[in-house]
């Protein structure tokens, strides 16, 4: 979020509240439930780190007394390391996984049920994301983010879906034996 | 000698996969094949038969006839036997005119007045019971046979009763009923049977009635092909004598045969026609997997001769089989078509040479026409493609669209659905067209009267010329008919296979059964109407050029009739296949395409 | 229309296929209701049996046990006749291979079930160009399927499946032969008609088809194993579909 707010002062020193319709364009429904406060606290953060600062401009006459933010050199610097760098988040899989093992062992739930209802939740993102989808007109910029985030949930549902056949396996060989 | 292996296994594997298909090729060639056999060799056989009657009977070379009787004719006909060519004679004889009856059945009768010692020339072989002897007749056997009379029976000949003691087979006169050569007085002959009887009866007979009498003498030549020779030698202007060699009596013997050769060589090239149209339509129907197995030879190297040697071997051996089988039922049939009557005796000797070769070329041209479009095309077909070749690449028929918007909805949909093949269509009018060319001339031939055998023209015995062509028009049009309903089955059938996913499809989208089954049988049934309206002139017109002047028309509500009755018929049989194929479930039928 | 307002419904319905030991219970037991305006999908493996279930609830095939009710009339003991009635007006199809007639044009392949229903020719062509206006195929109306690309086709079979405005659709692994981009455009035009009201059972293996969905139901080996509600509770926003937090 951070790099996202510098990246987007590369272009001009801007108010707050530009920066914040911006990103909701980018980011088209995803962005709707952005907390308005959001920005300024990011603003701060990076304003205190000595990334931007903060001009006080003459507001126009409708909007007087607006801050119009800048990037510092340092800041400069950050966004140039930023869209060099390749990060890539990781999924976070291990946690659930670590999840059905402790469950199984312990017998504290059944795993088949946790896959069940992790699926269930993870449907109904799936669903919303998908819904989100498809309201947007196609190829759009917000439509390509959502479509990534129906791809990742998708893979995330058929990894539930390799679980559960192991798992599923595991308990009838216990049932059984 | 490998490809030879190739081939041979090729075609064996091909004709187990399609058992019913092969049966059918051969079934309709060896129909095709004998009824051709046959027309052609009616005149082979007639002569044959009569040569060995001949031969058995000591036939004379000419008989001369003389309508009167008296002192000048005797003299006359005594120089004839006296003459220089002749080697050996009998008679003169008494011919009387009579008439005979037997079982309630009237007839002409002429009677032959014989030594009851047979002489040297004309000596009638007795196939049953025994010789003519003082108070006894015997019968000539195709007269007898007509009559239904046997030797120990009694027959009335002029108010008088006599036993039949014998029959006999003579080469003297034509077969029954053709005895009466000459008519009283040198005039006309009606419709007459045989009989004999010894000189003495025949001689009281007549004067006993007052019957009219005429003389005949049988005379053996010295050079039997020389009749025509010795006839214009010895014509009398004093006295009139008639001369009927025996080659105007072997020729008179083909007057009963006089339209059994056109309805059984024309029935012949219609039955062939018949079964090229559905030989066809099966080959079209394979197409698809014989060109999706060019490809498979082609891709592991073989050359497009060998794949067209196998297509053709397979049709070519099937149809050489069923020329085979066709000549033989020819030669074992050959008898009973060539004398309808039992006035000939003899076996018959296989088809001759000619007969073979063109039954041949028949079999031949039916294998290769039926085949010729899908070898083509499994020749032409590039490699990739046919090994991808699904049944066929559909096309848009906008006017299929158009025509069907004219029918009720059922029918519509029937015939967007089923109409995929035009070609198909054609084959399906003429088969239609063919079947009714058939029932036509059946039907104009029952139309015709002619005189009976019997007294005066009398029907109560048959004429057995026309009862012979009716029978084998008869025949003839039940092979047509019957190979007619093959082929609009196979016709049907093969659409509904051809249409079973848009039928699977139709019924998702809520046709019931009843809807698919009238709309493949629209398929089938519209062009049948063209073909059946066409059928009518044509068969009409083709029989003209048989018919006799005095032919009649059938009337024409017999050929509507007809027609109809074919439309009925082909509805019929196209319900049953459709029905059949709209019975398949739903389901099934659409997982096997998807 | 039934009290219950249920657009299908099924108890204890049984399918087997095969005899003797080769014997399959492609549907076992099933007990399903699915209200008016629902989309339900059915998810499973291939070979769970959920095509089969399909098509006893379409009248494709008869079950072996148990009860169907379509807009309560029960149909498992219809004849032939009355069930391809009931389909003409209360079913239509989708299929995964499409299943268009190839000799048809779009146009005639939408008119078919308007004519099967006893419209006329006007009307059902009225009503095809409107709904391949619909689906977004009315310059290719003229077009043989041959001629169409997988996306268009289904598209068609979508137009042609509602020409009679039916009941219920019934789609088989709809999007099973189509590509990303073609799949959203299917999804959405069923999203479209999913807020319109009109009921719908899915039978899918993909995710993201069983997401477009209100409810759905998991199969394996012919037996349900899940029901989830899934519409509704927009719990955590969208944006917690991304992390904005931080």
């Amino acid at each position: 979020m951070q790099d996202a707010v510098l990246a987007m002062l590369a272009k001009e020193p801007s108010h707050g509240y530009d920066l914040r319709a911006r990103l909701r364009q980018s980011l088209g429904p995803l962005g709707e439930s952005m907390n308005p406060g959001q920005i300024y606290v990011t603003l701060a953060r990076l304003e205190k780190a000595g990334l931007v600062i903060c001009e006080r401009a003459g507001g126009l006459p409708e909007r007087p007394e607006r801050k119009v933010y800048a990037l510092t050199p340092a800041g400069q610097q950050r966004v140039t390391a930023w869209l060099a760098e390749v990060g890539w988040p990781k999924p976070d899989l291990a946690e659930f996984h670590l999840k059905l093992a402790a469950a199984a062992s312990a017998r504290l739930a059944d795993p088949v049920e946790l896959i069940a209802a992790q699926r269930r939740e993870l449907l109904r993102r799936l669903r919303e994301a998908q819904h989100a989808a498809l309201a947007e007109p196609a190829g759009a910029g917000a439509g390509l983010l959502l479509e990534g985030v129906v791809l990742r949930l998708q893979a995330d549902l058929r990894w539930l879906d390799a679980c559960e056949r192991v798992w599923s396996k595991v308990d009838d060989e216990v049932e059984g034996g | 000698m490998g490809s030879i292996v190739l081939v041979a296994r090729l075609v064996l594997a091909d004709l187990r996969r399609h058992k019913a298909q092969a049966a059918m090729l051969l079934l309709a060639v060896t129909v095709a094949t004998a009824t051709m056999a046959l027309g052609l060799s009616v005149r082979d056989v007639s002569e044959a038969l009569y040569e060995q009657t001949r031969a058995a009977t000591a036939g004379p070379d000419v008989v001369a006839l003389s309508g009167d009787t008296g002192p000048a004719v005797a003299s006359a006909l005594a120089s004839l036997a006296d003459a220089p060519e002749v080697v050996a004679h009998h008679g003169p004889y008494r011919v009387v005119y009579a008439d005979l009856t037997a079982r309630g059945l009237s007839s002409n009768v002429v009677v032959h007045g014989f030594a009851d010692k047979p002489g040297a020339v004309n000596r009638p072989l007795v196939t049953s019971g025994r010789w003519v002897r003082s108070g006894g007749t015997v019968l000539e056997r195709g007269f007898a046979t007509a009559l239904g009379v046997g030797a120990g029976d009694r027959v009335t000949i002029a108010g008088r009763s006599y036993p039949v003691v014998g029959i006999a087979v003579t080469a003297a006169t034509s077969v029954y009923p053709g005895a009466a050569q000459i008519g009283p007085g040198g005039g006309p002959t009606d419709y007459s049977g045989l009989a004999w009887m010894t000189r003495s009866d025949a001689r009281k007979l007549a004067s006993s009635r007052d019957l009219p009498v005429t003389m005949a003498l049988d005379l053996k030549l010295r050079d039997p092909a020389a009749t025509e020779t010795f006839s214009d030698a010895h014509r009398d202007s004093a006295v009139r004598i008639n001369f009927r060699s025996w080659q105007f009596t072997a020729q008179q013997d083909m007057g009963i045969l006089k339209h059994s050769q056109p309805i059984l060589v024309v029935g012949s090239y219609l039955i062939s026609f018949l079964a090229i149209t559905g030989v066809a339509a099966l080959a079209a129907g394979r197409a698809a997997e014989q060109t999706r197995r060019a490809g498979l030879l082609k891709a592991v190297g073989a050359a497009p001769g060998l794949i067209a040697t196998v297509l053709l071997t397979e049709y070519l051996a099937l149809a050489l089989a069923g020329d085979a089988l066709g000549l033989v039922v020819a030669r074992l049939t050959a008898p009973v078509i060539a004398g309808p009557t039992a006035s000939r005796i003899g076996d018959v000797a296989g088809p001759t040479a000619a007969t073979v070769a063109t039954a041949t070329v028949l079999a031949v041209a039916v294998a290769v026409l039926s085949t010729l479009r899908p070898t083509l095309r499994a020749l032409r077909t590039a490699t990739v493609t046919a090994l991808t070749a699904t049944a066929h690449q559909p096309r848009h028929r906008p006017w299929i669209t158009a025509l069907s918007a004219l029918l009720p909805t059922p029918l519509l949909l029937g015939l967007r659905l089923t109409a995929r093949r035009p070609g198909r269509a054609v084959l399906q009018a003429c088969s239609t067209a063919t079947t009714v060319i058939a029932i036509v001339a059946l039907l104009t031939i029952h139309a015709q009267t002619e005189r009976g055998y019997g007294l005066d023209g009398s029907a109560a015995l048959p004429n057995l010329r026309g009862e012979h062509d009716r029978h084998l028009m008869l025949a003839v049009a039940i092979l047509l008919v019957a190979l007619a309903v093959v082929n609009t089955i196979t016709f049907t059938w093969t659409t509904a296979m051809e249409a079973r996913a848009n039928m699977a499809i139709a019924r998702t989208l809520g046709a019931t059964p009843g809807q698919i089954t009238a709309g493949l049988s629209t398929a089938q049934l519209l062009p049948s109407l063209p073909g059946a309206i066409v059928g009518v002139p044509l068969g009409t017109g083709l029989l003209s050029l048989f018919a006799a002047r005095n032919a009649v028309d059938a009337p024409s509500s017999w050929l509507l009739g007809a027609a109809l009755a074919t439309l009925l018929a082909t509805a019929a049989f196209t319900a049953l296949p459709a029905r059949l194929a709209a019975r398949r479930p739903v389901a099934q039928a659409l997982s096997a395409e998807g | 229309m039934n009290v219950s307002g249920a657009a299908v419904r099924a108890c204890g319905l049984v399918k087997t296929h095969g005899q003797g030991q080769s014997r399959v219970r492609a549907v076992d037991e099933v007990d399903l209701e699915v209200p008016q305006g629902q989309m339900l999908a059915v998810m499973g493996p291939s070979g769970c049996g959920k095509s089969t279930l399909l098509h006893l609830l379409g009248g494709l095939e008869r079950p072996t046990g148990g009860e169907v009710w379509v807009a309560g009339r029960r149909i498992d003991t219809m004849s032939e006749r009355a069930l391809a009635r009931l389909r003409r007006r209360s079913v239509g199809f989708i299929f995964q291979a499409f299943h268009l007639v190839e000799e048809l044009s779009a146009a005639e392949n939408v008119e078919l079930p308007a004519l099967l229903a006893g419209r006329s020719r006007r009307q059902a062509r009225r009503r095809a160009s409107l709904l391949l206006e619909r689906v977004g195929l009315a310059e290719r109306a003229r077009h043989l399927p041959s001629q169409l690309s997988g996306g268009q086709r289904q598209r068609v079979a979508v137009a042609r499946a509602l020409v009679n405005d039916p009941l219920m659709v019934l789609a088989d692994e709809p999007t099973g032969n189509l590509d990303t981009a073609a799949t959203l455009d299917v999804l959405r035009i069923f999203e479209e008609l999913r807020s319109a009201g009109q009921t719908f059972v899915i039978v899918t293996h993909d995710e993201r088809v069983a997401a477009t969905a209100d409810r759905l139901v998991s199969m394996r080996d012919g037996m349900f194993v899940d029901d989830t509600w899934l519409a509704g509770s927009h719990a955590r926003g969208l944006g917690g579909l991304i992390g904005l937090e931080g």
